[in-house]
């Protein structure tokens, strides 16, 4: 067992065991604490892979930023903190995501299960390559190799690369720059004419659709099923 | 095991089991739960199952090459963003009608 | 002569010596060891360091205010760290009835954690270091932000409607002041071309074929805006209204008293002095010096930095929460985007090396010339944007005072009438 083997299933009871927490608990506070372990979990498991870069980068990401973005909005919406954290489909999805990990597990894990289909009429035709009749475990080709001093530089370079990554890059920034410019509207600070004019157009809306789920003073008496009928809009 | 093609004694499929089961977990709690941050949540762990897979093949299958680091870069990014738009517009809904239970959001049905 | 400068690498290395020989663990369980007793040590030096800060600083800040400061309890007032210690000691420690237990417990120690992992990659001298991360400068920045995260614990584990918009206020200001910083530190790398402690040291020194010019004089812009954002990051004076007794009751430590917080005083300074650490490992050269051994030269120039904000709390009054935000958002962040932009294009057409002059075209100059540039365009970009600012203010004041006379006339016709 050598150490980086004990480190990486510590780190992997650390991340299951908190990702788990996280859906299954109805105090979303301790929820979100439970997602940065969950976070750093995972930064650890990047540093594991020689990744040191990408392992900060998710520390200042992820819990730095969208972790704090996810604690403010527990916060700010606190009113509505069920008790049952499921809602009524929670069992079948349950089961389905069990499903689909003990797929993965087949398809990608270091199991192989050799079927043989020689026997049997219709699928020997339909499947005649040798993998065809091996389910699971795929042959990596792997690498070996060592991952290069310069590996950080490289990516940089990559990023701004005409044949490489430079349009990907120039997208995403494109699409930072609307969610800030998105942002800033948001939040931008209205003057306090422009506050009560919207405050009284809501107003207005309301009044206006109190009025119409009223009956009319003057009008004639509808037969009940009428008014039964307005009511269900 | 493959236990031959091994990084410090790692095998690649026990980082794609890890990144499968939080996918799995991720995908539970975006379906099954009744509050729209704790969805939100879930989509947070899956996309880190995603980048933890992404960079789990850089490093066995193709480390000089930067298109792992960039495409796992490139999650990062569009996952911030998303989680910033998504809670604005969660608050901005629980402002106007004080419930973040999705299934109470129903203006748009006919 | 040797044996003093060298004084840290000796004693580390004899340790490890010590363990892997004379104790006879396995290669594996030695070097844990050794990272272990490495890092009892550097949490020891900020511990004992945090006690000398605090008597430091109360008395420079009282003869700046024209007062003598602490002077009662032992010769001078030496023993003053030790009296306060054992005050926090003997607080009762009290938690609220309706606190949430573990996030309130929580809170102090992990500001302290993220407080002192700050530490581990500053190099005291040249191999002493904790870690050399090929990523050291990005790793202090993500530290720094990662404790964030326990201020919004304290204030929502205290159950306390002001602690927690103390809290909120107080992550404002972090956040806010963390992109200007960000930027900066972009700055110095792009100069060094590395994220490394280490080699943006060995930048600064004449060490493989550099320079040695230390970057304070390339980048005199970037050094004053990370030395004012590491000032607001720390919640330091003039930028502590999120803890100061006239705004909202202490912010978000109000439930905390003895111990914890006593652990969020000591996060506060040894966060502090880990910004005073960096700056002068960023811009002044770190542990590079000509006669005195590197430590002392690291230590000489983080108290040099640690003096200047001293000084900045007993001269400066505190700023509102407005003016800090409109400081940060609407000076110091187009400031340094375009300063980034002006030090990009200037590396660019008058570059040092021969390969850059014929990648790009530029004119190949001297590391001098190049220095001088530089600072030419850091400081014009300082005034061109304080002017710009000053104006923008002077429009403001302007704009106001007409207002009240419109009022203070408005009045007058209303009273005769």
């Amino acid at each position: 067992m050598t150490l980086q083997q004990v480190i990486f299933i510590i780190l992997a009871i650390a991340v299951i065991g908190s990702a788990l927490f996280v859906v299954t608990t109805s105090n979303l506070f301790r929820g979100a604490l439970m997602l940065i372990v969950a976070f750093f979990g995972v930064a650890g498991f990047y540093v594991l892979l020689d990744n040191g870069l990408f392992a900060v980068a998710q520390v200042m990401i992820y819990i730095g930023a969208i972790s704090i973005l996810i604690i403010f909005s527990v916060m700010l919406t606190r009113g509505m903190q069920a008790m049952i954290p499921r809602n009524a489909q929670a069992g079948s999805v349950a089961i389905a995501a069990a499903l689909l990990f003990l797929i993965l597990l087949l398809a990608f894990g270091p199991f192989r299960l050799v079927v043989d289909l020689s026997g049997v009429p219709i699928l020997s035709a339909l499947f005649r390559t040798e993998s065809a009749r091996v389910l699971g475990g795929v042959p990596w080709q792997f690498a070996n190799r060592e991952v290069p001093e310069t590996y950080i530089a490289d990516f940089g370079r990559a990023l701004v690369d005409l044949n490489q990554f430079l349009l990907p890059f120039l997208l995403v920034a494109f699409l930072v720059d609307a969610v800030l410019a998105g942002a800033i509207y948001i939040a931008r600070q209205r003057k306090p004419a422009e506050v009560i004019a919207e405050r009284e157009a809501i107003a207005k809306e309301e009044a206006e659709e109190l009025a119409a789920l009223q009956p009319q003073p003057n009008a004639p008496t509808l037969p009940q099923g009428a008014i039964a009928s307005t009511a269900d809009h | 095991m493959g236990l031959q093609n091994a990084i410090n004694g790692i095998p690649l499929e026990w980082y794609l089991i890890v990144a499968a089961a939080l996918f799995s977990i991720g995908l539970y709690g975006v379906l099954a739960r009744k509050n729209a941050v704790a969805m939100l949540m879930g989509v947070e762990l899956m996309l880190n199952s995603v980048n933890l897979n992404l960079l789990a093949f850089w490093r066995y299958l193709a480390p000089e090459s930067a298109a792992g680091l960039a495409f796992a870069a490139f999650v990062f990014v569009v996952a911030a963003a998303e989680t910033a738009v998504g809670l604005a517009l969660i608050i901005a809904v629980y402002r106007s009608l004080k419930s973040v239970d999705p299934e109470t959001l129903t203006q748009l049905k006919l | 002569m040797d044996a003093i400068t060298n004084l840290l690498k000796i004693i580390s290395d004899f340790v490890a010596e010590l363990i892997r020989s004379v104790l006879g663990f396995s290669p594996l369980l030695a070097e844990l060891v050794t990272m272990g007793i490495a890092a009892v040590v550097l949490i020891t030096f900020a511990a004992l360091s945090f006690m000398g800060l605090t008597y430091v600083e109360r008395k420079v800040v009282a003869r700046i205010q024209d007062r003598l400061g602490p002077n009662q309890a032992g010769p001078f007032g030496l023993l003053q760290p030790l009296a306060d210690g054992i005050k926090m000691f003997t607080k009762e420690d009290t938690t609220p009835a309706t606190a949430d237990r573990w996030v309130y417990n929580a809170a102090p120690l992990v500001i302290a954690v993220f407080a002192l992992a700050t530490y581990a990659v500053i190099p005291f001298a040249p191999g002493v270091v904790g870690t050399n991360l090929n990523v050291g400068v990005f790793y202090v920045l993500a530290i720094g932000s990662g404790s964030i995260v326990a201020i919004l614990m304290a204030g929502w584990g205290s159950n306390n409607k002001y602690a927690l918009l103390g809290a909120f206020r107080t992550v404002a200001q972090l956040i806010g002041y963390e992109v200007p910083m960000l930027l900066n530190v972009l700055t110095v790398v792009l100069v060094t071309g590395s994220m490394s402690l280490i080699d943006i040291i060995n930048h600064q020194t004449l060490a493989d074929g550099n320079p040695g010019i230390p970057h304070i004089l390339m980048l005199p812009l970037p050094a004053l805006v990370f030395l004012i954002s590491g000032i607001a990051e720390t919640g330091r004076s003039p930028f502590d209204l999120l803890e100061a007794e006239s705004e909202i009751v202490a912010g978000f430590h109000t439930e905390y008293s003895g111990m914890k917080f006593a652990l969020f005083f000591l996060g506060e300074y040894v966060n502090a002095l880990a910004v005073s650490f960096v700056f002068s490992t960023l811009f002044l050269g770190g542990y590079a010096g000509p006669i005195l051994p590197p430590y002392v030269w690291i230590l000489l120039k983080a108290a040099l930095v640690f003096f200047v904000f001293m000084w900045l709390r007993g001269t400066l009054p505190r700023v509102r929460i407005d003016q800090m935000h409109a400081l940060n958002w609407k000076f110091l962040v187009p400031m340094s985007t375009v300063n980034l932009v002006l030090v990009m294009l200037v590396l660019k057409l008058f570059p040092t090396s021969e390969s850059a002059a014929q990648a790009f075209g530029g004119l190949l100059v001297t590391p001098w010339v190049q220095t001088i540039i530089l600072a030419a365009v850091n400081l014009g970009v300082l005034f061109t944007a304080l002017t710009l600012a000053a104006r923008a203010a002077r429009r403001f004041r302007q704009a106001e005072e007409e207002m009240i006379m419109r009022r203070r006339a408005a009045n007058l016709a209303a009273a005769k009438a």
